[in-house]
């Protein structure tokens, strides 16, 4: 007999329909699975048969054939057990000669353990938001619940196969799924900005960076505050949309980093460490993957000892930096995974460290502090707009200094500029740091005064051309912080601080 | 040039493929022989058991001479403009004649024109007040008409080039690699200003020889060479500064030394030289009052910082809250940071930015990894 039900699976970060189809015929028994199944769909046949028996049910002793159609895209994940064991169950007349009315608009989703138990899995809410608006429904298991609620698509939670099997029978109900409202409102932020004492320009470079989406370096000693800051920057960002939200969580999900089956809500801040290879960085794998890059999708990706980072793992940030999205190519498949995220990364002076230190001697030789250096090449260079130096807090400052300012104040500057931004290049989401020549000469006219310091940094301080071009930008993304229509010459007297690595003076740097 | 010149010379171009990296006793067996063109001819075997040299050193004499080829040197110097000089030609430097190795063969880039020069150098790591030192005595030497004597290299040296060329006075620099090329890289630009302003490079080494490590030692006994005085600014005991002042002291040269805080690493060496009796520096003049007196005709009276330092002029220049940040900054030992100019201050961000920005435009202070120290 022959039984037809309905699951999903994910190519990228999207979800597409899939038939199960079970045929069984008489004959030996044996079990195939075609439609290109990858090893954890094969594997699904030992847990169907320990679970169809353990749920107090006969498994035909037949030839069984289970075909996952459309049998050209690859098929992968562990979802496939429970619509492969109701389709049995339905093959082999469990439901009665006529398939029950369920099965035509219901999509099926589940692990099972061998005792029968429906365990949760990956990648749900993106394979249900496929569903959005159908009009179809799903059975999903109960440990996903809550992120089944969130897509919007009428789910039911079912704890085991005898539970499924059951309301496909009739015999029993199922609980419609209910979760987190859709208003993601969770707990504030446990770091705030004020938190970190000191360090006045850096704090300044985070709030430019937030407001004008330009990414940032930090350049400071070991302890000089870089990760502190780091980790503070996403609570000067506005609150994530419930449509950010939904991006993000579909990435984390695809990943099976979703906690406790909740929506992410604050923004990610992603940390890798610097011996991460270029494939974990920007996705990739056999089966594609997310990388790092698409985890910090809507939030902050930190690189910290930027330039200990592997050569291809700084170079294949170009792509996703530019577009916004990554391509992973595999020989299998091809998949793009959205990666909109702000890159803040961190170095150290030199690869001592101490270069600069008040109090340390720096040890290293202007040849290695030179080489250091020129590890992150020029074209990443040049997708970072602001440099920020930090130095090391002394004691006695430290215990002096007072609170700095909170994060919820700066946030509201950030905002304000981003509305400014958002009327000056209508809609999509542009930003100061995007603009192109053209749009620079047009928003960045500068009056006299201002023009001069741009001539003296050239001539008298050793910046190129292409550094005061970023010069400008930052000066516009500090006026629309004081929300001010014209550049004023301190705007650019500022920016030029944080450009610290295009001094001249600064490469061969002997002290 | 008679042909038998021309042949020696020749000869001579040949024997320094050889001769730059070893040391003086190629000199003596020119003595020897009476010339680089005999010396050539004769066998390994001979050389050795007449100039008392070992087989193997004289083996290897011979087989590096003949593997090179010093009509293509000559050319190719020929085609980039750089002078080849041997003892033999005219405007070799006198005074370098008169030292106990002078080199076989000079290439000069430039102009080495007859004019009384003094040494300035230190060390790589040089701090600001080595730094700002060391452009001022170049500044005022080179304003008398003295040429500034250094090695291209960074920090002192580096300092020291450019306050000579922008004076608008001669400056020579000794390298320690071919003039094929500039180490380092990054002083290309100044290396041309510094010929564009009448100065010169020179080098012992063939073109395109690199920077071997033991080429340096060896060029610092040019640099004191060429000089009549040379001045050790920064440098610890160890440092290729402190082996100029010693070749120095070998030639007969004087030596003066700035001094600096007893507890500056940097300052070891002068301070060690100034213990032993040497002068030391604070300014041009005291540099030129150590020049034989026969030297000093047609030279300049010669600043003698205070007087004529730029640091006043620059300082009236600022606006009140750039000479307040500079008075901060001048009073913290090390500098300050940005940040710390904040702190120092109690200013907003965009308040120390403007000043700073204004105190590096007007050049009253360099950053150096991001701190600010006094330039003046």
């Amino acid at each position: 007999m022959l039984s037809k039900l309905r699951t999903l699976c994910l190519k990228g970060i999207d979800g597409r329909e899939v038939l199960a189809e079970v045929y069984i015929a008489p004959g030996l028994p044996a079990y195939t699975v075609v439609g290109l199944p990858d090893a954890a769909v094969k594997e699904a046949k030992d847990r169907v048969v320990a679970a169809v028996r353990n749920s107090g049910y006969d498994f035909p002793s037949k030839r069984i054939t289970v075909n996952l159609a459309p049998a050209e895209i690859r098929k992968a994940g562990t979802h496939f057990d429970l619509p492969i064991a109701l389709g049995v169950l339905a093959a082999g007349g469990g439901f009665g000669k006529k398939p029950p009315a369920a099965l035509g608009d219901t999509f099926f989703i589940g692990e099972l353990a061998l005792d029968g138990a429906l365990r949760p899995v990956a990648g749900v809410l993106p394979m249900l938001l496929a569903l959005k608006g159908s009009g179809a429904r799903a059975v999903v298991p109960a440990g996903n619940e809550a992120e089944a609620a969130v897509s919007g698509v009428p789910c039911l939670a079912a704890t085991s196969l005898k539970e499924a099997a059951d309301w496909l029978a009739g015999k029993a109900e199922l609980k419609p799924c209910e979760g987190a409202a859709q208003a993601a409102a969770g707990p504030l932020a446990a770091h705030d900005l004020c938190d970190v004492k000191g360090q006045a320009f850096a704090k300044r470079a985070l709030e430019i960076a937030a407001a004008g989406f330009h990414n940032l370096i930090m350049v400071g000693p070991p302890g000089a505050g870089k990760s502190m800051l780091a980790r503070r920057f996403s609570t000067l960002l506005p609150r994530m949309t419930f449509d950010e939200s939904l991006e993000t969580t579909k990435l984390y999900s695809v990943s099976g980093l979703v906690r406790a089956g909740r929506l992410v809500h604050e923004r990610p801040f992603r940390e890798p460490h610097h011996t991460i290879s270029d494939a974990a960085l920007i996705g990739g794998g056999s089966t594609p993957r997310p990388g790092e890059v698409s985890l910090a999708h809507n939030g902050v990706l930190f690189l910290d000892e930027f330039p200990e980072f592997s050569r291809p793992a700084i170079e294949a940030l170009r792509e996703p930096l530019e577009a916004w999205r990554v391509t992973v190519s595999r020989v299998k498949e091809s998949v793009c995974y959205p990666a909109r995220f702000m890159l803040l990364a961190a170095m150290n002076p030199c690869p001592c460290g101490y270069l600069g230190h008040p109090s340390r001697e720096c040890s290293c030789t202007p040849v290695q502090v030179h080489r250091y250096r020129a590890k992150i090449s020029g074209p990443i260079l040049d997708r970072i707009d602001l440099h920020v130096q930090l130095s090391a807090v002394k004691y006695a400052d430290w215990e002096a200094l007072p609170k700095g300012e909170r994060s919820s104040d700066v946030a509201g500057r950030v905002a304000a500029a981003m509305e400014l931004q958002r009327r000056r290049f209508g809609s999509g989401a542009r930003a100061n740091a995007f603009m192109s020549g053209a749009e620079l000469r047009k928003h960045c006219a500068l009056p006299g005064g201002a023009s001069a310091v741009l001539e003296t940094a050239m001539n008298k301080l050793g910046f190129s051309a292409r550094s005061l071009d970023k010069i400008l930008k930052i000066s516009r993304t500090i006026a629309d912080l004081e929300g001010s229509e014209a550049i004023k010459r301190e705007h650019v007297t500022e920016a030029v601080q944080y450009r610290m690595l295009d001094k001249a003076a600064e490469l061969p740097a002997v002290i | 040039m008679g042909e038998g010149t021309a042949a020696e010379k020749l000869a001579r171009v040949r024997l320094n493929f050889f001769a730059c990296y070893r040391c003086d006793w190629l000199l003596r067996l020119l003595d020897l022989y009476g010339g680089a063109a005999p010396l050539l001819k004769r066998p390994p075997r001979e050389i050795a058991a007449e100039g008392g040299v070992m087989l193997e050193t004289a083996q290897r004499l011979a087989a590096q001479t003949t593997a090179c080829d010093p009509e293509k040197e000559l050319l190719a110097a020929q085609k980039a403009g750089i002078k080849v000089l041997t003892a033999l030609d005219e405007g070799y430097p006198e005074l370098l004649k008169k030292i106990y190795d002078p080199p076989m063969v000079l290439y000069v880039r430039g102009e080495l024109s007859p004019r009384p020069a003094a040494g300035i150098v230190g060390t790589r790591k040089a701090t600001p007040y080595g730094l700002r030192t060391a452009a001022r005595l170049a500044a005022e030497l080179a304003g008398a008409g003295v040429a500034v004597a250094s090695g291209l290299a960074r920090g002192i040296d580096t300092a020291a080039h450019k306050a000579a060329v922008e004076a608008g006075g001669v400056t020579w620099a000794a390298l320690g690699t071919g003039l094929n090329m500039t180490y380092p890289e990054e002083n290309a630009r100044l290396a041309d200003r510094i010929v564009e302003a009448g100065g010169a490079l020179v080098s012992e080494f063939p073109l395109d020889s690199g920077p071997l490590p033991q080429n340096f030692p060896r060029r610092n006994r040019i640099i004191s060479g060429l000089s009549l005085a040379t001045v050790v600014v920064e440098g610890g005991f160890e440092s290729g500064a402190m082996i100029t002042g010693r070749f120095a002291l070998d030639q007969g040269r004087e030596v003066l030394a700035v001094p600096g805080p007893v507890d500056s690493p940097v300052s070891k060496g002068p301070n060690f030289f100034i213990k032993n009796g040497a002068y030391p520096a604070e300014n041009g003049a005291d540099i030129v009052a150590c020049f034989p007196p026969e030297y000093l005709f047609g030279l300049k009276a010669c600043g003698t910082g205070g007087v004529k330092s730029p640091a006043e002029a620059v300082l009236r220049g600022l606006s009140p809250d750039g000479l307040a940040a500079f008075k901060a900054i001048a009073a913290n030992e090390g500098g300050l940071s940005a940040d710390e100019v904040t702190v120092a201050l109690g200013w907003p961000v965009q308040r120390a930015a403007a000043a700073l920005f204004e105190l590096e435009a007007s050049a009253a202070v360099m950053s150096r990894g991001g701190r600010y120290c006094p330039a003046v």
